[in-house]
């Protein structure tokens, strides 16, 4: 490290390439009075610093002190050691022999942050202009779709009856859809039960608090616990998940603002370890919900590219805020480790942690793998239905779902999983308001929590499923009319006396997985493709699990022609 | 239910980041150089993922006894930063109202930033604060210890 990168003081922008190794960075030079951008090499020493320094600011190398971050920076010490890179700035102070130093003038003179006012002071939401994170309310803009979500899935909830564990996916349905339909957010959002649970904190706590993942979370992250017990955090995230302009306002700034933290020597290490730390708990939940693959079930959306992107995305990416990342070409290198994840899917931002790439996902979400594993969560974690079921909202909803049948019909109808199937939503329509009654009989939600009812409806679901296989020109007549016959001859344990009409909901559920239902869309394409025969490509559909092109294969495989 | 946890999983995302996202937002504008030249801060260490130690200097204002003199200091965030003021203590000895005289800890109730705290106050502030400290008429005629003494915890 002999060279001296910046060996002409007067060029402010000198890039000779005169130090060996490293490249000049430009590091700004400020004192109270005065700033100065010097170019030196990236890996000089403090002294060599120096050096550049008394030439331009016409001191004495002795009497340089230079502080960075807190720390004063020794002569023996190198730039890099101390995280110095392009861009950042470096404090000095001159000491003059009768001990005023330069750096002890009053403060406001020189507020030229280089960092365009980042301070956080007063955070007022409407404040979109460069890396304002508001702190206060820092946290809930961050997540403004899955809050929409969350909210706009009530209208799943209804239709889906036992909701627990696979939220992330139905979440990311109606996530997707919710950013492609503004008019049903508002809908939902001005919908008085919306407004209602999300004006209660408390409650929003006890949801919180019931799941077993957060509870995990929490004991790592006492952080969490504490906001979560800060009311008045709970009432601004509910505030602005109400006015989603704001909130997409918040994330891009949140987004913006933490690319640039990448790029922060120390910040960067943290930042993707708290992450990680973070995320990958709540990730791994994810993905537990989702099964292994939750897209293979998929058959139709081919969205392949999105598949790899979206399991990559759920990693600990070094980088978990992506693609924001190339508005700061200052930063260099814990950038660069940005652009892994733009695999074509949309990579986990703070606002959009789950990476979830609105394309992938299609109506085929619901499918066994997401299905059968909810029902396995909900198995092993009665006491997550309990809770769930037995916060009071949960009842006044139920009710008034069920008083209003228009409405829940409405918000059912747009529910992705009946998006595209409108037989479904018939069928759901008529027996609506026996279902919402179910769903209100504590009867149910005795079943729901507990276990081993559950695991004797998913040995119906499977029975169901094997049925399906064997005769699957059974099953849509079993859809319309026989449902609720199927659970009084179905192997229930006799724990609860009223286990039919509990059951039906969870059969009609089921239903929705028929094959049949599951593969309109392929069976449909095989119609088209010239494959008349549709108990055959039912057949196959189902050994290749909604993958065409195999069923294909094995259609011709049986029918050669 | 599902709401519940759907919400809950997004209500999830935006708690665990108040804390680690405001630390990293001083930290950057610590490196950045934020305030007026007078005040700095940092990571103690860069491996630091919990963001909790730090490093603060203040530069003694001029005219005051502390005109020349730069005070280190180590500050905690604590985990219910920012909701919870930090811990600050002075590194290098100084004599100022509100600083313990044997291990340099800063009480909080006699620095206004720290004894009405705010949850939007921030790192840069506590040093500004405790600068303006210096330069009150109680204290910028304090007689100070020789420079270069440092607290022994």
């Amino acid at each position: 490290m002999a060279d001296q990168g910046a060996a002409d003081p007067g060029n402010n922008n000198n890039n000779k390439p005169e130090a060996s190794e490293g490249t000049i960075i430009k590091v700004t030079v400020k004192t109270p009075k005065d700033k100065e951008e010097i170019a030196i090499a990236e890996d000089a020493s403090v002294t060599q610093f120096k050096e550049e320094i008394s030439r331009r600011f016409k001191a004495k190398q002795d009497q340089l002190v230079l502080i960075f971050a807190g720390k004063i920076l020794k002569d023996g010490d190198s730039l890099s050691q101390h995280g110095i890179k392009d861009g950042l700035t470096v404090h000095l102070v001159i000491k003059t022999a009768h001990k005023a130093g330069d750096g002890g003038s009053t403060s406001a003179s020189s507020s030229t942050s280089t960092q365009a006012g980042s301070t956080s002071t007063s955070s007022p939401p409407t404040n979109p202009s460069s890396t304002t994170g508001s702190t206060g309310s820092a946290p809930p803009p961050t997540q403004t779709p899955n809050i929409l979500t969350g909210f706009g899935d009530l209208a799943g909830l209804a239709g889906l009856g036992m909701g627990s564990a696979n939220f992330m996916e139905l979440q990311q349905q109606m996530q997707r859809q919710l950013m492609s339909n503004p008019e049903m957010l508002s809908q939902i959002m001005e919908n008085p039960l919306v407004q209602n649970m999300m004006s209660n904190p408390d409650l929003m706590r006890q949801m919180i608090m019931a799941n077993p993942q957060m509870q995990q979370l929490m004991e790592r992250n006492p952080e969490i616990s504490h906001m979560l017990n800060n009311p008045e955090l709970m009432r601004q995230t509910m505030e602005l998940a109400r006015n989603p302009a704001m909130m997409q306002e918040m994330m891009r700034n949140q987004d913006r603002a933490l690319s640039n933290l990448e790029s922060i020597p120390g910040g960067y290490n943290a930042l993707r370890r708290m992450y990680t730390d973070i995320q990958e708990p709540m990730f791994s939940a994810a993905r537990e919900q989702f099964g292994s693959n939750p897209f293979s079930a998929l058959g139709g959306t081919s969205e392949s590219g999105a598949q790899p992107s979206r399991t990559e995305n759920r990693e600990p990416l070094p980088n978990p805020w992506g693609p924001p990342n190339s508005s700061n070409p200052s930063e260099s290198g814990a950038a660069s480790t940005g652009s892994t994840s733009t695999t074509g899917g949309t990579n986990p931002s703070v606002s959009n942690p789950l990476g979830i790439n609105p394309g992938s996902l299609g109506n085929g979400m619901f499918n066994s793998p997401g299905m059968q594993s909810l029902l396995q969560q909900i198995s092993e974690n009665p006491q997550l239905m309990q809770n769930m079921l037995s916060a009071p909202y949960m009842r006044s909803m139920m009710q008034s779902l069920a008083q209003n049948p228009e409405l829940a019909s409405q918000v059912l109808m747009n529910n992705p999983l009946f998006a595209g199937n409108p037989q479904l939503q018939e069928q759901f329509r008529a027996q609506l308001p026996i279902f919402l009654q179910q769903m209100q009989n504590p009867e149910a939600l005795s079943v729901m929590t507990n276990p081993r009812a559950m695991q004797a409806l998913m040995q119906i679901q499977q029975g169901l499923q094997t049925l399906q296989t064997e005769a699957p020109g059974l099953m849509p007549s079993l859809m319309t009319g026989g449902i609720p016959g199927i659970p009084t001859g179905g192997g229930l344990p006799a724990e609860n006396p009223a286990s039919s009409p509990n059951v039906f909901p969870f059969i009609l559920f089921l239903q929705t997985q028929t094959p049949e239902v599951r593969f309109q869309s392929q069976l449909d394409q095989l119609n088209a493709m010239g494959f008349i025969n549709r108990e055959a490509n039912l057949q196959a559909l189902i050994a290749t699990g909604g993958d065409i092109n195999a069923a294909i294969e094995r259609l011709l495989g049986s029918q050669p022609s | 239910c599902y709401t519940c946890v759907v919400s809950l999983h997004s209500l999830r995302m935006s708690i665990k980041f108040p804390r680690s996202f405001r630390l990293l937002e001083e930290l950057e504008e610590g490196q950045k150089g934020g305030g007026d030249g007078t005040v700095s801060w940092g990571l103690a260490d860069d491996d630091d993922m919990t963001l909790t130690h730090w490093n603060g200097m203040i530069i003694g204002p001029a005219k005051t006894v502390y005109d020349g003199r730069i005070y280190s200091l180590k500050i905690d965030c604590g985990t219910r930063y920012p909701e919870h003021p930090p811990h600050v203590r002075f590194v290098n000895k100084i004599n100022l109202t509100g600083v313990n005289s044997s291990n340099g800890v800063v009480d909080i109730k006699s620095v206004t930033a720290l004894s009405r705290w705010k949850n939007s106050y921030n790192i840069r502030m506590v040093l500004q604060e405790l600068r303006q400290h210096m330069m009150m008429k109680e204290n910028n005629r304090l007689s100070q210890p020789p420079e270069g003494q440092v607290y022994s915890n």
